[in-house]
């Protein structure tokens, strides 16, 4: 095997690993263990024997630590989150190494809950004490892996609207995309919901636990999916690896639907998503509206030997993490740094006016600005204008605007 | 009201435009000095430095090309300036057809003028040096040509003009005396009366001094006072006030960076 393609779905209560080449995966719960007295990691299950004999202490929630900026005290020794998530990175990882017998990644796509600068940073930096380059790393959100999951089933799976549950061990949550045919290239909009009448999973163990259980989500499937037309209907997540107890809520979704089960579709989605990196032209040709993705387009209107015209900083679709766009304007006559913000439809535009406050007096158009424009998340955008004078002849001062926009 | 978009110009190597003493590090910067400074870049200006800072590190191969072609044929070479603004996108057409005339009227200009606006844009730009050689040029021109048509004294003014900027105020005070024996006019004794508050060691001679009302000499105490408390009040003096106001470290270093400002600032208008 000339290098791996894994996608691996991070969650605080397991943590899977979808390998594309041999379909081959792993689910690991998400808890590392020191083994007292030694140096020696352990993660999964063998941190929980390593526990239960009494030779390891235990973490869990790492990914909840790391967000919280905690830290776990293991023996003499505090480690911080991002040691922990690192640690537990490197022994993951050993597990395809191990199988394939190669150290090579070649693309390497993480899938996680919520999407948080502070996480996608930290996976970047376990990923980068690995020696694996960042360009190979990427970063989704369950979203996005459930629609490149679903865009990688047959057409007729998603023609329409799709719908999903996801059950897992104290979360409930429901996911549905759909495709909206547009003239020029079709977009995928998905979203999801997290049902506050999520359950622990333990209520499963006795009947009446099992029975509450079963109405519980029928309520929701109602509620939910009342009088749309689905294509199909997926269940994921560790409550419906076993289906016995939901004999009503399979009733009501089984009828006139395709519903499939998928226990690793977020790991598993982020696997061909993985693979599509590697591919020249991408196999998923549309516009994604969903989490970590933005759902407007950030142009400015500049002029330009041809006279006026827009250039668009960011747009729509584009992945809100990734889009870090850095370039200098002069402004003729102009006291102000505008941005159009145009959402998906075309319908509204909004237009944002940054005054150029506190920039030195100078003659027109001998002022360079320095123009970067990051996201914080999918709504807001972050505007950094600094000036950088005009060369030698007007020298750059430290002036710096930073200013957020609410997309 | 527009923004424009700069080109991405990854300039390592800066150009350094001797006339004016600074370092170009964009193709917006060039532009700028060819249309403000054209007199100082009429002549000489497009060398071979130039032509490989547009290829190397403007990236404008094509027109580092087009210019050498230009340039050996028989074609105007002023028209390479022109070229040169608009290729690099930073001035309208308007604006270009506007400094092409202005290059036409310059070159129709009688030698003894361009040389003398040339000197004047230098002295503008704080060159002082370079200007007050054009000014002992254009003196010796007339000395050779009486009938050249610019006046010795206006010449010996502004020769004196650039040695008190470059604080050489006995220079200054001797050619302040030409310009007033070549043009007899009141202002240079003005100026020569400034020159004598400001270097205990210059001193009128009778002749001169004798030419000065006490009317004269009041107004003139006056207004050196009020210049005085004017450059009190500057925005440089408040720098070196908010300067020593500083703990000792913090002193030093900005006293380090202020000479060294100085320094670079008077060996560039030397």
């Amino acid at each position: 095997m000339d290098g791996l393609v894994l996608g691996i779905d991070l969650c605080d209560e397991y943590t899977q690993i979808s390998c594309m080449q041999e379909e081959k995966s792993w689910t690991v719960p998400t808890v590392i263990c020191k083994q007292k007295n030694t140096d020696e990691w352990y993660i999964g299950e063998e941190a929980y024997a390593h526990t239960l004999i009494g030779d390891g202490i235990i973490v869990d929630k790492l990914v909840k630590l790391l967000i919280k900026d905690g830290t776990a005290t293991l023996g003499e020794n505090r480690y911080t989150g991002l040691k922990l998530l690192e640690l537990f990175v490197k022994k993951l990882l050993e597990l395809p190494e191990q199988e394939y017998a190669t150290m090579h990644f070649k693309q390497l796509v993480f899938t996680v809950r919520k999407l948080s600068p502070k996480l996608i940073e930290a996976l970047y930096a376990c990923c980068g004490k690995l020696e694996i380059p960042r360009q190979r790393v990427h970063v989704l959100s369950h979203t996005e892996s459930f629609v490149y999951y679903v865009l990688s089933q047959k057409r007729e799976i998603w023609n329409n609207l799709v719908g999903m549950f996801d059950l897992s061990e104290d979360r409930l949550c429901y996911y549905e995309m759909k495709v909206n045919r547009g003239l020029k290239k079709n977009t995928i909009v998905a979203e999801y919901e997290n049902l506050e009448e999520g359950f622990n999973l333990d209520i499963l163990e006795n009947p009446s636990g099992a029975r509450l259980a079963d109405k519980i989500l029928c309520s929701c499937g109602e509620r939910l999916m009342n009088k749309k037309l689905y294509s199909s209907v997926f269940l994921c997540g560790k409550g419906f690896r076993e289906q016995d107890w939901a004999e009503d809520f399979m009733k009501l979704v089984c009828s006139k639907r395709r519903v499939y089960m998928e226990t690793e579709l977020f790991a598993k989605g982020a696997a061909y998503k993985a693979a599509d990196y590697l591919n020249e032209k991408t196999s998923y040709p549309f516009t994604f509206i969903c989490e970590g993705r933005l759902h407007t387009t950030v142009s400015m209107p500049v002029r330009q030997r041809s006279g006026e015209t827009s250039v668009v900083v960011a747009a729509a679709g584009d992945s809100w993490y990734e889009n870090d766009a850095l370039f200098e304007v002069i402004p003729d006559n102009q006291e102000t740094v505008d941005f159009v913000l145009t959402t998906l439809d075309s319908r509204n535009k909004r237009l944002i006016r940054i005054p150029l406050e506190g920039f030195p007096r100078r003659p027109n158009r001998t002022t360079k600005v320095e123009v970067r424009v990051s996201f914080l998340d999918d709504r807001t955008m972050e505007v950094v204008l600094k000036d950088q004078g005009f060369g030698e002849l007007f020298p750059a001062t430290d002036i710096k605007i930073r200013q957020e926009v609410m997309l | 009201m527009s923004l424009w978009i700069c080109r991405q110009e990854a300039v390592k190597t800066p150009y350094y435009m001797d006339v004016l003493g600074i370092h170009l590090f964009s193709s917006q910067e060039l532009c700028y000095v060819i249309y403000n400074y054209p007199l100082l870049v009429l002549d000489d200006f497009v060398d071979d430095n130039l032509l490989d800072f547009l290829r190397n590190e403007l990236n404008l191969g094509f027109l580092a090309l087009k210019i050498e072609r230009w340039l050996k044929s028989s074609e105007n070479p002023d028209d390479v300036l022109v070229m040169i603004l608009q290729e690099c996108d930073y001035y309208t057409t308007p604006e270009i057809s506007g400094f092409r005339q202005h290059l036409q009227a310059f070159r129709k200009l009688p030698h003894a003028e361009f040389k003398k606006k040339k000197a004047d844009s230098l002295f503008a730009i704080s060159q002082f040096g370079k200007a007050r050689r054009l000014y002992y040029e254009l003196l010796g021109e007339t000395d050779v040509n009486p009938g050249s048509g610019l006046p010795a004294g206006q010449l010996w003014h502004n020769i004196g003009t650039c040695y008190a900027r470059m604080f050489y105020m006995q220079k200054a005070f001797q050619a302040y005396q030409k310009a007033f024996f070549a043009a007899r006019d009141n202002r240079m004794l003005e100026k020569l009366y400034y020159l004598t508050l400001l270097d205990e060691k210059l001193t009128m001679d009778e002749r001169e001094a004798s030419l000065i009302t006490p009317e004269q000499k009041t107004a003139w105490d006056q207004k050196a006072e009020q210049a005085r408390g004017n450059a009190g009040q500057s925005k440089t003096m408040r720098e070196l006030e908010d300067l020593f106001g500083r703990d000792p470290i913090k002193r030093q270093a900005g006293m380090n960076r202020l000479i060294t400002r100085w320094k670079k600032e008077y060996r560039s208008m030397v």
